[in-house]
């Protein structure tokens, strides 16, 4: 299918739940009952609209007629390193306030670094993870007086 | 005349203090840095380092801010001359004729225009934003919450519908960035809105972590995809005497003083931003040149008028958003959304109630431009080794500052999925090709569009006439109305004077 179609058809479905998510908000104790609701009702029915009519001028056009070499590719082999980079992310949420800034953004960096640098960097990547790490922190924490979460051992 | 003098001359004291002039040199700095990266740019460089100026008073805060958008917008040139990569998508027709210019030995001279250019025409915006935003912002004051509803419905229009291929995916980008600021308490009822029973998205979800997931670790993820493949670019560090002939300059002058307003108004109105501002000023230039055959091959005028243009495209762009309190452009939204942290209301008002910081960031705006164009000339041979950093130490770096910025608004580590989340939507969104740039203004003004309808329903006791009550709300309408349908007429224009 036409790639703007699958933007129209993820619009029209997005839009439709939303707006009857919209639908179901519970109402306001006081003034308008209804006033907190208009606003997202009304941007769900545009998504639906703007999403159907995206839809339709594709499918006028017809919805495979397009050239198959200038669709979005999605190859597990190339986004491989982002679904890595995602994995680190959650990882770094659930380290963040149980090891601190430093010793959590130490292990989210090198790791990182590891399987987009290479293996073979390691000299490399620890230099720029330490001084990134120790660096930030002394900036943030010790300049800018902003508190980042400390580590159990209460040093960094 | 008299008191716009005696304001700014109060504005030059505000930004002249030792602190705000620190700031207004780093932030030149940094942004000519983040400005050359291709890929970030002044919007992802101002929403990664916005965390930064949490910390500061609101003026400095507003002057490292502006500071870091000008050095930006110097800096995106530099990978156009040198690697034939734009820093962004205004510095596109800087390759043009900027790369040409540095592939036949002339890497100086375009280096030095470039930046002079770029002094240039920031400086005559400067002095036009002077004169117009005082008038600008007491008309403002006329308006209520109908017009300023209209406005905004006026700014996002003309954002969405920036080309005819994308504009149905531009008006889908900003239902979706509406959308996402009806999350949280409903201020005005209590009522919790699409919060789902977690906690943490009862706040709201900040903008700044819509702009830099969207923008930044967007970005990110789609350059992961060919990174294995990225091939180191051999860039030119060494340089000769970074200045230009008298001939050049000759051939020059005019290009730059006649693009300069060309893009200080493009700069005004909302959607149009600095690649139109360019690509329409290299276009005229290469129309009104006596040697347009040399255009694209090296020719030094080509490289002047964009550069000049665009510059004042983003000093013209700050117009509505300090005076009216509606940014135009993604970049304007965020330095908005910054002044909303700050507590400050930014709109006719500011220009009244804290008029040293009005002034003070129209001051900084002409020592900015002279910070950038110290920083940009003799130091060019030193910035640019940024450029050989390779993406594969780069992006990691970029996702960790990412993080650390986004704690640094709520200080809640659950942010993070949520940038993350951002992050994966922006990949998508690059993929197929979906502006991102409606989604960053609709985050940035939603709050405020939902605010100014319900005022205004309360208003005329729940009618829509209010909307078309006033002469503003129609003018405002017809030119929604108009920026809708402008890519079809120029497109229909364009085919005309093909046929014929």
């Amino acid at each position: 299918m036409r790639p703007n179609a699958w933007v129209g058809l993820v619009a029209i479905v997005f839009g439709t739940i939303y707006g009857f998510q919209a639908m179901s908000l519970p109402k306001a104790p006081i003034g308008n009952p209804m006033s907190p609701i208009y606003f997202p009702l009304g941007l769900g029915v545009l998504m639906v609209l703007f999403g159907a009519i995206s839809f339709a001028v594709e499918a006028r056009k017809g919805l495979n007629s397009d050239d198959k070499s200038k669709r979005p590719q999605f190859h597990i082999k190339n986004m491989k390193l982002i679904f890595i980079v995602i994995a680190l992310c959650l990882l770094y949420t659930a380290m963040f306030d149980r090891l601190g800034f430093v010793i959590s953004t130490i292990i989210f960096l090198m790791a990182m670094l590891f399987f987009i640098n290479g293996l073979n960097k390691t000299v490399q990547n620890a230099i720029i993870t330490l001084c990134f790490s120790f660096g930030m922190w002394y900036i943030f924490v010790r300049i800018f007086q902003i508190s980042l979460p400390s580590s159990p051992l209460g040093i960094f | 005349m008299g008191d716009m003098l005696g304001h700014l001359m109060n504005g030059f004291a505000v930004a002249m203090t030792p602190y705000n002039v620190l700031w207004l040199v780093l932030g030149s700095a940094l942004g000519t840095v983040l400005g050359m990266l291709p890929g970030l740019g002044p919007t992802t460089g101002i929403a990664l380092l916005l965390p930064l100026t949490f910390t500061m008073p609101a003026t400095t805060a507003l002057i490292a801010m502006a500071a870091i958008y000008y050095g930006a917008m110097f800096g995106g040139s530099r990978s156009s001359i040198l690697l034939n990569v734009p820093g962004d998508g205004a510095a596109v027709a800087s390759c043009f004729d900027g790369y040409p210019m540095a592939q036949n030995g002339r890497a100086e001279a375009a280096l030095a225009i470039s930046a002079i250019a770029s002094f240039i025409g920031g400086l005559i915006a400067t002095v036009a934003f002077v004169l117009i935003a005082l008038p600008m912002a007491r008309f403002a004051l006329k308006f209520g919450p109908p017009e300023y509803f209209v406005l905004m419905i006026f700014a996002l229009a003309a954002t969405a519908a920036i080309s005819k291929a994308a504009l149905l995916k531009g008006l889908i980008s900003m239902v979706f960035g509406l959308m996402l600021t009806t999350v949280g308490l409903d201020y005005q009822s209590g009522t919790a809105r699409f919060t789902f029973g977690i906690d943490e998205l009862q706040g709201g979800i900040d903008f700044v972590i819509v702009i830099i997931g969207v923008f930044g670790i967007g970005e990110v993820f789609e350059n992961l995809e060919h990174i294995a493949r990225e091939i180191a670019r051999p860039v030119q560090t060494k340089f000769g005497r970074i200045w230009i002939t008298m001939e050049d300059w000759k051939r020059c002058f005019w290009p730059m003083i006649r693009q300069t307003p060309i893009g200080f108004v493009i700069g005004i109105l909302p959607g149009a931003g600095g690649t139109i501002a360019a690509l329409m000023s290299y276009n005229n230039e290469k129309q009104l040149s006596k040697h347009p055959d040399e255009f694209g091959k090296g020719a030094i005028e080509g490289l002047a008028a964009p550069e000049a243009a665009n510059n004042a495209c983003s000093v013209g762009a700050m117009i509505p958003m300090l005076t009216l309190g509606v940014p135009g452009s993604g970049t304007t939204a965020i330095m908005l959304g910054a002044l909303l942290i700050l507590g400050l209301q930014p709109g006719p008002l500011l220009f009244e109630q804290h008029p040293d910081i009005a002034w003070g960031i129209i001051a900084s705006m002409f020592l900015g431009n002279v910070v950038c164009a110290v920083i940009n000339i003799p130091l060019a041979g030193l910035l640019v080794r940024v450029l050989s950093v390779p993406g594969k130490i780069l992006y990691p770096l970029i996702v960790a500052v990412a993080f650390l910025g986004v704690y640094t608004i709520n200080f809640a580590s659950m942010d993070f999925i949520l940038l993350t989340i951002l992050g994966f939507v922006g990949y998508l969104m690059k993929k197929f090709k979906i502006p991102s740039a409606p989604l960053i203004l609709a985050s940035v003004v939603g709050a405020m569009m939902e605010q100014t309808y319900r005022q205004s329903m309360m208003l005329s006791d729940g009618t829509f006439g209010i909307f078309f009550a006033s002469p503003i709300c129609i003018v405002l309408w017809l030119l929604a109305a108009g920026s809708i349908a402008w890519p079809f007429i120029s497109e229909a224009r364009a085919a005309r004077k093909g046929a014929a």
